[in-house]
């Protein structure tokens, strides 16, 4: 047998070898092409949640079955989302459908990067919106956009220590704990878990808009009435700084515990390590909770001052302008955000409705019924000017602004005052801008 | 001579024509010497030219540009560089990122030219140490950023855990300005120094051991041997090292965002971190091109210094 091959044959073989591979890969440059079938194709982008993927798909589904001759597929939005949709948009290849937050929505809506779907959406849709929550996708110029679901703050707490302490937890939102209120049995749980009082829900510098309600609940804004100008150095705004303050100042909270300081859900595992009693955050404790320290917490109301507020959580559906098929595509939006369909979808995710005619039993939660109906009841708090000012066009830039000037005053690096006067006059360069 | 006294020559060549078979072989040879080198050169080449030089380009036209997306910009002149020079959070992320270098940078080399002078001996478990030093630098900067955040977390970290153990205090890590930058300096080392262990590793591997033998004759002790014998042969990769460290450092971004996102405060806000958050947070995509030419700027300098003074240094040895 020979063991080298002539010269000749080793020619025939790169030969053969480069026909093949060029042949394999003008085949495969021609299956990726796309080229026209007559089916009307659209991909949905969502936030790589494994649950969530698979009950867009299977709604999908339902819509394609009643569409012939077209198809969804669901994709997984990856990395840092502005990073991802900016590059997307640039190459004209970004989904048809976003999953999209209200807090990112603002930008994209009005630099044109999402399409008016006014036309598409039943004009009964809005009647089950609140107010807020329909602003965050109808803007003066049309609707960018259809929320489908939201979370937002309420205050878990540790069972053991709230016995200890003896203190009767209030259960409606007429019952909330008043700032003062709360400090004081923060003070005091701090003394049973000998770590701290409490947490906050952040979970990285660019959740730092979840401490916005604070600012709300004590009849501050973060933009004034029209939206855009900045409007935190006024007295009630300083004062929500003061108390925020006053968290660090007095131990009540942990330094680790603050929007820009360390990633992760760091209330979170310090309530499941026992090292405080009380929590401020959103449903997605619910489920580690209930892993980590099953039976051993409840719920309370947010808590308020002279104001009531609380954390808008969610996302809503928008058509990105790169669809081919953006009418159908807003079909699909509209199909998505049906009742029947939000109600399926928060039933399976455990998410919370943007409907406000559905409630914790028309949904059917699986668990913690109650919990959820805390959760649903809590959103009517959500005040509209605060969902303009997330929603608006230069949010993403004014909360990292929000987050740099909120670490420098909890802190103690910056007055309240100081931080309230600064924090403005650096919104107002992004404002003008 | 031959045996028989005859004198052996080279067979005379005939001077005839060169057959044209000849002359076919002669040309391919001369097509391939001319362009093979091109044909080498040409898919890196390619790469550079779409993935480097035309980015490059496109981002200097950016630079002179007002724009919140990629491709819709309006003409602004020089306005992104006149804004840089009156932007206060610019100079506070260029003196964290001469900080975060200077504290990155010689520390890595300095430690990791111990460890491979360490793991150059013969020593049990030599193979296993080497892979042990190494395996930081394979691990993603998001999963290092994560672990660490864990790690150095004041309140349930390990790291507090371990000085409580020996009656020490606990520090407050990456939550106080005054310690995060230090931190982060701690963990991009631990991640960098197997890296600059294998290349001085490699380079010690080639020094001959003759000079150091040489050198032991002649009474020069150990440590004489090392500064005046071994530290100069290295001198090459010292200066390649340097320069890989450095842009290393400069753009270093994933373990900064994953464990402070640039605070406390701005008390780790890095130049590259602001040229991300000024193009996706901000969406000032022509301002963060004039912040990105800034870095190639300072880069390019650097290495055109340092090019420089190791040649200088070569002509002196």
């Amino acid at each position: 047998m020979p063991t080298h091959a002539s010269p000749a044959v080793r020619r025939l073989s790169r030969r053969s070898f480069l026909a093949v591979a060029g042949i394999s890969v003008a085949g495969a440059l021609a299956a990726c092409s796309g080229a026209p079938t007559g089916t009307k194709h659209l991909r949905l982008s969502s936030w790589n949640i494994p649950l969530d993927l698979e009950t867009y798909q299977a709604i999908a589904d339902e819509f394609v079955a009643a569409h012939p001759g077209t198809s969804v597929a669901v994709e997984v939005t990856t990395g840092q989302f502005h990073q991802w949709f900016i590059t997307r948009l640039a190459a004209d290849l970004a989904p048809d459908i976003i999953r999209i937050t209200p807090q990112q929505i603002g930008r994209y809506a009005a630099n044109g990067s999402l399409v008016d779907i006014t036309g598409a959406v039943p004009p009964e849709y809005e009647d089950d919106w609140s107010e807020p929550f329909w602003a965050i996708g109808a803007k003066p110029d049309g609707l960018f956009g259809v929320f489908q679901h939201t979370d937002n703050f309420i205050t878990y707490y540790d069972r053991r220590v709230m016995e200890r302490i003896g203190v009767r937890v209030p259960q409606t939102l007429d019952e909330a704990w008043h700032w003062d209120e709360f400090l004081e049995v923060a003070r005091e749980a701090r003394k049973v878990t000998r770590g701290y009082g409490f947490g906050y829900g952040w979970s990285g510098p660019e959740t730092a808009y979840r401490w916005m309600p604070v600012v709300y609940q004590n009849g501050g804004a973060f933009l004034g009435e029209d939206g855009e100008t900045p409007s935190m150095d006024t007295a009630e705004a300083v004062g929500a700084l003061e108390f925020g303050r006053r968290w660090y100042a007095e131990g009540l909270v942990s330094p680790s515990n603050m929007s820009k300081s360390g990633g992760g859900a760091v209330a979170r595992d310090l309530f499941l390590t026992g090292q405080i009693g009380l929590l401020l955050d959103n449903p997605e404790s619910v489920a580690a909770l209930d892993e980590g320290r099953p039976d051993e917490w409840g719920t309370a109301p947010m808590i308020r001052n002279t104001g009531e507020a609380s954390d808008l959580g969610g996302n809503a559906l928008a058509v990105t302008r790169s669809s081919k098929h953006p009418e159908l595509a807003a079909e699909l939006v509209a199909f998505i955000t049906s009742r029947a369909n939000i109600a399926e979808f928060c039933r399976r995710g455990n998410w919370l409705p943007a409907r406000s005619s559905l409630d914790a039993a028309d949904i059917g939660y699986e668990r913690h019924e109650a919990t959820m109906q805390r959760f649903i009841d809590q959103a009517s708090t959500i005040p509209l000017s605060m969902v303009r000012a997330q929603s608006g066009q230069y949010f993403s830039s004014l909360n990292s602004v929000f987050a740099d000037y909120l670490d420098l005053c909890f802190l103690g690096e910056l007055s309240p005052t100081e931080c309230g006067t600064r924090m403005t006059e650096a919104m107002r360069s992004v404002t003008a801008r | 001579m031959s045996p028989h006294g005859e004198t052996l020559t080279a067979e005379p060549v005939p001077a005839t024509a060169p057959a044209p078979a000849a002359a076919t072989g002669d040309a391919a040879r001369r097509w391939r010497t001319r362009w093979a080198p091109y044909l080498f050169v040409g898919p890196a080449g390619l790469l550079f030219l779409a993935f480097s030089l035309v980015p490059i380009v496109i981002a200097v036209a950016l630079s002179f540009q007002d724009t919140a997306t990629l491709g819709e910009g309006e003409w602004v002149g020089a306005d992104n560089y006149r804004t840089m020079l009156a932007d206060p959070l610019l100079r506070t992320a260029l003196l964290n990122t001469l900080v975060f270098t200077l504290g990155t940078v010689p520390t890595a080399m300095a430690v990791g030219l111990a460890l491979a002078v360490a793991l150059n001996r013969p020593l049990p478990g030599r193979g296993a140490l080497r892979a042990l030093f190494f395996v930081p630098m394979v691990a993603a900067g998001v999963v290092v950023g994560v672990v660490m955040s864990w790690i150095f977390n004041p309140d349930y970290g390990v790291a507090n855990n371990a000085l409580r153990a020996v009656g020490l205090d606990g520090l407050p890590w990456l939550t106080s300005p005054r310690t995060a930058m230090a931190t982060l300096i701690l963990v991009v080392v631990w991640t960098r120094i197997g890296f600059c262990m294998v290349i001085y590793l490699g380079a010690l591997q080639s020094i001959p051991s003759e000079l150091r033998e040489a050198a032991a004759i002649d009474g020069a002790s150990g440590w004489q041997r090392f500064r005046r014998l071994t530290v100069p042969m290295l001198a090459p990769t010292t200066s390649i090292l340097l320069i890989l460290n450095v842009v290393f450092s400069l753009q270093a971004f994933d373990v900064i965002y994953v464990m402070t996102g640039g605070g406390p405060g701005f008390s780790t806000t890095v130049l590259i971190q602001y040229v991300f958050r000024s193009a996706f947070a901000d969406a000032r995509m022509g301002y963060a091109a004039a912040l990105g030419l800034l870095l190639v700027l300072i880069l390019l300098v650097f290495t055109l210094l340092r090019q420089r003074a190791t040649k200088k240094a070569e002509e002196l040895l």
